[in-house]
């Protein structure tokens, strides 16, 4: 069985937003497309979105899988049990987050779930804030969710008192090197839950990533050197020295996922080698 | 072409025993031609045939067949290519290995579709095959060169119109990964120059005497245009610029380069010896085989000034595999294994497993340490002189782990007794699927699966359904493409492959061939040779990556940890046998244990 997947609820009203945040730009791609792309990136089992039940979705990534809320409106705990009990076999813990954390950092999601081992519950405080949807379950506790549920005790909260919680404050989460190299300020927790809060996210610069490129691009007159440049997406980084995304280029992100989805989501630190597609020799 | 043989086709194999050079003639009915087009194809029925079950792969009754195909002496660019295919002595199982070129034309053009020699000579023989007479000659001249050497040398003595496949010294050795070359291009995988020198055979010289045509020539004429003209755009551009050799930076920047015995994937002396580094500080030239207009193949000059082929696979095999940076090193070891007619893939596995013995005890070998280019070229001499470690690693790395003993077979890395080619399993999930499963053993051409894990399109790092898809898939194509024949280089080019490779083979043939009955075409070689290898005592273990693939985790440069789980990859094989009809222990469901 696998450590840890991801479970993004996406089923919340958006009442303070006044529209559907998932379908929000973010830089040429969407909030929600953003998320469990990012999501994706810290994880190493399936991702699961928990939606209302028929809510339409923006594209998601392939191998993403959607799921619906029994019923409307009952909240994020309802989405956690049923996130959870999708992914029960399947992966031991699930770190579940909502659809308004774009700058959510895949180093944050994997210093949370590191310590999923110690407990039912990993919760990151920070700025003195519980951060239960940006934190990592048990998937065991999806009966004890669903069972909440039922009970009409529908805060998250209720959850803790049925399970085992490490909390990890900011001086624990930043003393991994790895995180606190890329995001200092522990902006991952960031919500937009209002437009005021979403447009102050959206003017943030965007992430500062470093560019390169290999073979055939390079002898085909590019620049081979390394080219630090802001770009959310795949899309922009490649734009941004001249590539376009088409069935003849790759790009590894941080030698880890080949992709040339052009909305595939970049965070700061980024390495993006692009590369001419066709492997095999 | 004989009269009654579809286009492209003489419908005959010659069987040439080299005992005492008699003949016969094999008729090839055109329902066998059509069910297993030639190639590899063609090879597997033959050795099906002809091959005695159970045959020990150096006996003098083990054929060895070089098998043509339709496609060859059209002008469709990438096709003088031939099979060569045997019982492996490395693996026990089926070995099959594409090489190219003018020997591919001329074979073919002494009227037969495959040539197939059997028996063993009384000495060092050369074998030439002009029409249907077949001479046998002294090779004693040549026992002992370099296959390039050995191919001048016969030609010079045979005269002009000779095209000529050889053997180097490790192939009359016997050692278990020796090669069988044609002008600078090697049928490289699973012993075969080995099998040859069993029968003491230096070389196989052909001659052409007659002509072959296809069907539709008009029609074959403007898609070879068609052809040419689309092998030149960017599907190939990789290759074509920079050649195979592109891949190790890629390659590296995707954490899948195998490093020092596959205990890493990302090796910090890449840069060293990247095709972007080399082709600056060793003058580059390129080449092609004959019939090609692409020209993958990059020659680098060593320090001596000789010119030295270079691939990707040599890189990773004999560099990053060995912990080797210095490209002096690299380029010598390659030309030190052309010169000794043996496998760089193999020879590189077997010394970085050497390495990891010796650095953990297993091995008295105190010289023989990551990262020493002095070391790997002192081990690839013992490998061709049979002095100090050279029997033990002329075996492979898992015949050899069985003689070492302790925990070392855990991290020899082959599949089937086939060293694995440079590709991380753990960081590519349905190629590690395709080594696992495919007939020959770890494997990266008769299963090209890499191309679905760099897809984009599937998560390479999560192995599933879509992965079984991706190895199902290319182990297709691959089955179609080096059984027509055609160059794996030109897979890109096709929107359409099957149906594309359907149209081609219409018009050579005069066949009416859809791209349905090509893919049920895929899915009989495919199975014809697990069905070989069944009988030759393939069990349901032989389907299975090594421990260290399986017990060890990887760190990327992300930071993130990686693992492909003995869970994922049963699932993973279980989900094959399904796509592939067979049983849950990969067997044709027919087929009684």
């Amino acid at each position: 069985m696998l450590e840890s997947a991801g479970v993004v609820l996406v089923g919340g009203r958006s009442s303070r937003m006044g529209r559907s945040k998932a379908d929000l730009d973010w830089h040429g791609s969407t909030m929600l497309r953003r998320v469990t792309g990012l999501l994706q990136r810290g994880v190493d089992g399936p991702l699961i979105v928990v939606r209302a039940p028929g809510q339409s979705l923006p594209g998601l990534p392939p191998g993403v899988e959607v799921v619906d809320d029994p019923a409307e409106g009952r909240g994020p705990l309802q989405g956690l049990a049923v996130g959870l009990a999708v992914l029960q076999g399947r992966a031991r813990s699930a770190f579940v987050c909502a659809t308004d954390l774009p700058l959510l950092h895949p180093a944050f999601v994997r210093r949370v779930t590191r310590d999923a081992g110690l407990a039912d519950v990993v919760l990151p405080v920070v700025g003195g804030h519980r951060q239960p949807l940006a934190a990592s379950y048990a998937t065991s506790l999806a009966g004890a969710a669903a069972r909440l549920v039922s009970e009409d005790r529908l805060k998250v909260g209720f959850l803790f008192d049925e399970a085992t919680v490490v909390r990890l404050d900011e001086p624990q989460l930043l003393a991994d090197p790895a995180l606190s190299a890329v995001d200092p300020g522990l902006a991952s927790v960031s919500g937009a839950n209002t437009v005021e809060e979403y447009d102050a996210l959206h003017a943030q610069p965007e992430p500062e990533v470093t560019v390169e490129l290999s073979g055939a691009l390079v002898a085909g007159g590019l620049d081979r050197g390394r080219h630090t440049v802001r770009a959310s997406t795949l899309g922009s980084a490649a734009a941004s020295v001249s590539v376009h995304l088409d069935r003849h280029v790759l790009a590894a992100v941080n030698g880890d996922q080949a992709s040339r989805d052009p909305e595939f989501p970049l965070v700061r630190g980024d390495l993006v080698t692009l590369m001419s597609a066709g492997a095999g020799g | 072409m004989a009269d009654s043989s579809p286009g492209g086709y003489f419908g005959r194999a010659l069987v040439i025993d080299v005992s005492d050079g008699s003949t016969r003639v094999l008729p090839l009915p055109e329902r066998v031609l059509r069910e297993h087009l030639g190639g590899v194809g063609l090879g597997t029925w033959l050795l099906t045939e002809l091959g005695p079950p159970g045959v020990d792969p150096l006996a003098p009754e083990a054929p060895i067949a070089f098998v043509f195909s339709p496609l060859v002496g059209t002008p469709l660019t990438t096709s003088a290519k031939f099979a060569v295919v045997a019982k492996s002595p490395l693996t026990g199982l089926l070995t099959d290995a594409l090489a190219s070129s003018h020997f591919a034309l001329s074979g073919k053009l002494t009227g037969h579709d495959a040539l197939v020699l059997v028996g063993r000579a009384a000495g060092p023989t050369t074998v030439a095959v002009r029409g249907g007479q077949v001479e046998l000659s002294d090779a004693r001249a040549e026992w002992g060169a370099s296959s390039a050497q050995a191919e001048a040398s016969v030609r010079a003595r045979l005269g002009g119109g000779w095209q000529v496949a050889s053997i180097g010294p490790a192939g009359e050795r016997g050692v278990r990964y020796a090669t069988l070359s044609h002008d600078g291009r090697h049928a490289g995988r699973g012993g075969l120059g080995a099998v040859l020198g069993s029968k003491n055979v230096k070389a196989v010289a052909v001659h052409a005497t007659t002509k072959v045509a296809p069907a539709d020539a008009p029609g074959v004429l403007a898609a070879a245009r068609d052809l040419r003209t689309r092998s030149l755009g960017r599907a190939t551009s990789k290759v074509r610029e920079l050649g195979t050799m592109a891949n190790v930076l890629a390659y590296n920047a995707l954490s899948t380069l195998p490093t020092r015995n596959f205990s890493e994937a990302v090796f910090e002396g890449a840069a060293a010896l990247a095709a972007e580094e080399l082709a600056s500080a060793h003058a580059v030239t390129r080449a092609s085989c004959a019939s090609c207009s692409i020209g993958c193949s990059h020659l680098y000059r060593d320090k001596g000034g000789r010119s030295v082929r270079m691939e990707y696979q040599n890189v990773s095999s004999l560099g990053s595999m060995c912990g080797v940076s210095d490209p002096e090193a690299v380029l010598a070891a390659s030309s030190r294994c052309d010169d000794l007619g043996i496998d760089t893939i193999s020879a590189g596995g077997t010394i970085a497993w050497a390495m990891e013995c010796a650095e953990r005890g297993l091995i008295d070998a105190a010289w023989l340490r990551f990262g020493s280019g002095a070391a790997l070229l002192r081990a690839l001499d013992e490998i061709g002189t049979g002095t100090g470690l050279g029997p033990l690693l002329s075996l492979g790395s898992r015949a050899a782990a069985e003689v070492v003993g302790g925990d070392s077979l855990t991290f020899a890395a082959q599949v089937k007794g086939l060293e694995l080619p440079g590709y991380e399993p753990r960081t590519m999930h349905a190629m590690a699927l395709g080594m696992a499963v495919n007939a020959r053993g770890a494997d990266h051409n008769r299963s090209g699966a890499y191309d679905a894990d760099l897809s984009g399109e599937l998560d390479r790092l999560r192995g599933g359904d879509a992965h079984v898809r991706g190895a199902v898939e290319s182990e297709d194509r691959a089955a179609v493409m080096d059984s027509m024949i055609l160059c794996s280089f030109l897979r890109g080019v096709f929107d359409e492959p099957f149906a594309e490779w359907a149209v081609l083979l219409s018009l050579v043939t005069g066949w009416d061939v859809d791209a349905d009955e090509l893919r049920t075409t895929a899915q009989r070689i495919v199975l014809a040779k697990r069905a070989y290898n069944l009988r030759e005592g393939w069990t349901p273990e032989d389907d299975w990556l090594p421990e260290r693939f399986l017990e060890t985790d990887l760190t990327l440069a992300s930071g993130r940890t990686t693992s492909l789980t003995p869970q994922r990859l049963r699932s993973m094989i279980l989900g094959y046998y399904a796509a592939r009809g067979l049983d849950g222990s990969g067997r044709p469901p027919s087929v009684q244990t």
